[in-house]
């Protein structure tokens, strides 16, 4: 029997296509992702915005990462004992810079490493249901 | 100023009298005699916040019935109250407006979401990533060790000079002197970050008196000109890793914020960057005071580490920095830092400032930066 899974957040992300995305818009005027999903185009350089939505993802550069060492403050969520994890800053083949955590199995941590998108849990529910965001692993 | 602490016993209204009673009284006039009150107010966003509401102080000092003028920018309140304190004398509206900033802030790091909505983005970055303010410095300043080799012992380094110069300020809260080995020995706070490189919270206030150059002739003394005075808020395609998302950038990622702000303040200057004979920057963390001045052309890109180690960003270098001591030796008491800047350029270009003194300064710059893309910059001169 296949565990749980809820997402932390409806409309954020999905894997229906087999493959984890980011679901978000873009403009077709400007070419401008927005994650999460935006109503207008706020590019300044934009004169007519046309936002449809687009998802993004899955192979990325990492631009950036960290390590939270201490448990953050609400409305983050994390298992008890708190565990540290990495954080990440992540560009996106598609043009998005987007930020998240490497998932947890994941000790490879370089700039400019390939990364590729994941769904992960970054904490449970009580009754043992996965609480599931979006994350990257190193390819 | 008030000196910056943590004081159980004071309100932020006793804080921000004292230091208006100092700032009264050092140009020599009475609270009569402010026509004006350009306030720093931490209650943005419908209340959010913690302390300043410039009404309080009015109220304290004596209602006289003068317009007060509350700015919120997050921590470049302080900044954006100095610039309309400025912009109402400059502009002929009033001689002699007094700029306040004064909190008293809640235990830990600034909590950056205090809305429950999945509207807002840092409400979202926290719950979905788990991303508490000092980790957004944290990845800005490993990606600079990734580009520029930036080491461990360098940024140490940042927190052991602010700690040598800002010793000697006895407004400072954090006085004691650190090696390197002591930096790197505490805690990581969010990796490459430790504890001593990242200002905590303080309570504190500060207040300066703006008046029209007609107004100071009468009261005579030694002011300093505000040469330059600028705010901004943070372009579109900065890059910067703000929110959950933007779009990777054509150049390089940088605060546009801040530098909007330095330009706009230099331009009405008419001074260049290597005009100042120093600068108050914010730094929240070490990475600050060494990206800064690149992303504001104070030098060249790569150069900070090597201007860092031969001693430049120190009172007697070429590029002083923070002589204060800067947020790593006061802590942060986010709308009062703006015109604690004002206080320390005043005191450095009347050379006053002691074993601090950055020898023979006639051009100094400050700036601050605040949540929501908001920067002010400031250029005085004697
Ligand atoms: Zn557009």
């Amino acid at each position: 029997m296949s565990t749980a899974r809820v997402p932390v957040m409806e409309g954020l992300f999905s894997d229906e296509s087999g493959e984890a995305r980011l679901l978000g818009s873009r403009c077709s005027t400007c070419n401008t992702p927005y994650f999460p999903r935006s109503d207008r185009c706020h590019n300044p350089e934009c004169d007519v915005s046309q936002v449809q939505d687009d998802s993004f993802g899955p192979r990325g550069t990492l631009w950036s990462y960290s390590v939270q060492n201490y448990p953050p403050p609400p409305p983050a969520r994390y298992d008890e004992p708190f565990e540290p994890y990495a954080l990440c800053v992540v560009d996106l083949d598609d043009g998005l810079r987007v930020v998240g955590r490497m998932a947890a199995d994941d000790a490879g941590l370089e700039v400019g490493s390939k990364v590729e998108l994941a769904l992960g849990p970054i904490c449970h529910e009580d009754d043992g249901t996965e609480v599931i965001s979006w994350m990257f692993r190193s390819v | 100023m008030h000196t910056w602490g943590k004081f159980a016993d004071k309100s932020v209204t006793d804080l921000c009298r004292v230091a208006v009673n100092r700032a009264l009284g050092d140009a020599g006039i009475g609270w009569r005699d402010v026509d004006a009150v350009a306030a720093a107010s931490s209650r943005f966003s419908g209340g959010k916040g913690w302390g300043l509401n410039g009404n309080d102080v009015v109220e304290d000092m004596g209602s006289t019935g003068i317009p007060v003028y509350n700015m919120s920018a997050g921590c470049a309140a302080g900044g954006n109250a100095f610039n309309v304190g400025y912009s109402l004398v400059a502009g002929g509206m009033h001689d002699v407006v007094l700029v306040v900033g004064g909190e008293k802030m809640p235990k830990g790091f600034i909590q950056t979401s205090g809305v429950d909505e999945d509207s807002d983005p840092e409400f979202l970055r926290q719950r979905c990533v788990g991303m508490p303010g000092p980790s957004f410095w944290a990845l800005l300043c490993r990606q600079r060790m990734a580009e520029m080799g930036t080491t461990e012992e360098q940024l140490a380094k940042v927190a052991v000079k602010a700690h040598e110069v800002g010793r000697h300020n006895e407004n400072a809260r954090f006085r004691q002197q650190f090696s390197v080995e002591e930096v790197l020995a505490s805690n990581l706070v969010s990796d490459p970050l430790h504890l001593y490189e990242i200002c905590p919270v303080s309570d504190g206030a500060a207040a300066a008196v703006i008046c029209s150059a007609e107004k100071a002739r009468q009261l005579g003394g030694t002011m300093p000109w505000v040469a330059g005075s600028a705010v901004a808020t943070a372009r579109f395609d900065d890059g910067l890793p703000r929110g959950l998302a933007g779009t990777v950038p054509a150049g390089k990622a940088h605060h546009s914020e801040a530098a909007i702000a330095v330009a706009g303040a230099l331009e009405q200057a008419g001074a260049s960057p290597g005009d100042l004979d120093l600068v108050e920057l914010q730094d929240n963390t070490v990475y600050y005071e060494l990206a800064f001045p690149e992303e504001w052309g104070l030098c060249e890109p790569g150069e900070s580490e090597r201007l860092l180690e031969a001693g430049e960003t120190l009172p007697t270098g070429k590029m002083p920095l923070n002589p204060s001591g800067g947020f790593l030796c006061f802590g942060e008491a986010t709308t009062a830092m703006g015109v604690f800047q004002v206080c320390e350029l005043t005191w450095q270009l009347r050379q006053e400032a002691g074993p601090r003194q950055v020898p023979g300064a006639t051009l100094a710059l400050a700036q601050t930066l605040g949540l929501g893309g908001n920067a002010s910059a400031l250029v005085l001169k004697r």
